[in-house]
């Protein structure tokens, strides 16, 4: 997808470094094409009502926030049916001494939603649903207007997502991921019964494919209880869609469970480039961002 | 965790300082704790453990050159002098200041000049690198890590303080 994106950019940019008319008048038919598009009317003040009147309804997923108490790590107990390619990845694959977590780059989805240690909150407005996830500083954004997907999201790290709720579960489906997200693609179980206590230990990182599709069907166990089940849809990685044991979350009420903000500035970790292990920048501040 | 935590409606700094005093801590209790820390998975993985030995508890004294507040980790640099006459600096990285917040951390705990005797793992490689477990201030105020906790104990906040260093003293 995104690579098919690049090409028409570089055309466009090209035509425009050269300056002809031509390209001029090309570039202000495709803005006219792309506001078309976009025909948004303003909801009355009694539909907005209505709107907010169908929220009230709704399981509570909003008093507080939600921490998670499930492993970092997603353990794939049951194996999945890997392709040709993503088995072949796993054979060869060496751990890296430490983890991607070695810049201030965003894990993006959807390993953003298994890293925990701190807090997530949901707000709600009509038509969106958003999701805070204080411990990469991000919200994301969740389409319950009853939209489809864009044809060809532009990738990011949170992806395009769009909730409808199938009774009290909030189903969320998300595509357009940058390639550059962190994807757990498997487990290797023989590092865990080294007694590890690494919350990655022998966790596979991997690429996923430019259509990775994430649905997360989110519910409450109970008042105190978030469930999240995910099933991860690639068929670059699995045959099948692998459906990912539920990941557990518990409401915090009191004040020191509140969101705060999130910056990544100051990050000394890093990946030696000729050793490839991970160090500490121990001398200078900040020097490997 | 104490489930009475879970239920108190604030957590304040003031809150935290009384109930650490009247806490005390029976030393298997610890070593619950560091076996729990051990082997429950632990939460912060923006942190590699992988350059120090979580199996070591280390307790170097000496004076704060540097006090970084900031994520994905704080700092602490002290200036460690040891029994031969010479000083060391040493760098410990401790959590995400989100995480120490809620367990009682202030920024304005720690100010560089204060002298300070922190609980470390120190690294396996042997250069004066740890991450940081237990901070004593010279005030009485002790301020654990969150580092390796569960879920419920970051949300409940810590429920056991040693009021003493636990490792072994570096010279």
């Amino acid at each position: 997808m995104s690579d098919m994106a690049t090409p028409r950019f570089q055309r466009t940019a090209n035509r425009f470094r050269r300056g002809s008319a031509c390209a001029l008048g090309a570039l202000a038919l495709w803005a006219h094409v792309a506001h078309a598009d976009d025909t948004a009317t303003p909801k009355s003040a009694q539909q907005q009502a209505q709107s907010w009147a169908d929220i009230a309804r709704l399981p509570d997923f909003w008093q507080g926030t939600w921490q998670s108490i499930s492993p970092i790590a997603d353990d794939f107990s049951t194996p999945p049916d890997y392709t040709p390619s993503a088995r072949d990845y796993i054979q060869h694959y060496k751990p890296a001494e430490d983890s991607p977590f070695t810049n201030c780059k965003p894990l993006g989805m959807p390993f953003v939603q298994n890293i925990g240690g701190m807090p997530m909150k949901f707000f709600q407005s009509p038509g969106m649903i958003a999701l805070y996830i204080e411990s990469s500083g991000m919200t994301r954004f969740i389409h319950t207007d009853g939209r489809q997907h864009t044809e060809q999201p532009n990738p990011s790290y949170l992806g395009e997502s769009i909730g409808h709720w199938e009774g009290d579960t909030l189903v969320v489906d998300t595509t357009g991921l940058d390639r550059d997200t962190v994807f757990q693609m498997g487990r290797d179980q023989r590092a865990l019964v080294q007694g590890d206590h690494s919350p990655i230990a022998g966790v596979i990182f991997g690429p996923h494919g430019p259509n990775l599709r994430i649905v997360e069907r989110m519910r409450l166990v109970d008042f105190n209880t978030l469930e999240i089940q995910t099933t991860l849809f690639d068929d670059t990685v699995f045959n099948q869609p692998y459906a990912l044991p539920a990941r557990r979350f518990i409401r915090g009420i009191e004040r020191r469970n509140e969101p705060q903000e999130w910056a990544c500035t100051d990050n000394r970790d890093y990946l030696d480039p000729v050793t490839g292990k991970l160090e500490l920048n121990v001398k200078d501040k900040a020097e490997n961002r | 965790m104490d489930d009475a935590e879970h239920a108190a409606p604030t957590y304040g700094k003031q809150a935290f300082m009384i109930n650490m005093q009247r806490r005390t801590v029976r030393p298997w209790k610890l070593a619950v704790v560091a076996l729990a820390a051990l082997w429950t998975q632990a939460v912060d993985a923006h942190h590699s453990f992988g350059k120090f030995d979580m199996t070591k508890l280390v307790t170097v004294s000496g004076t704060v050159r540097e006090w970084t507040w900031a994520n994905p980790h704080t700092w602490l640099i002290v200036i460690v002098k040891k029994a031969n006459g010479t000083t060391e600096q040493w760098a410990l990285v401790g959590s995400s200041p989100n995480m120490m917040s809620r367990w009682g951390w202030n920024a304005a705990d720690i100010k560089v000049g204060d002298k300070v005797v922190v609980d470390i793992h120190p690294g396996r490689d042997g250069t004066a690198i740890g991450s940081l477990q237990t901070v004593f201030l010279n005030n009485g105020k002790v301020l654990a890590d969150p580092a390796g906790s569960t879920g419920q104990a970051l949300a409940g906040g810590p429920s056991q303080l040693p009021t003493k260093p636990q490792g072994q003293p570096y010279k």
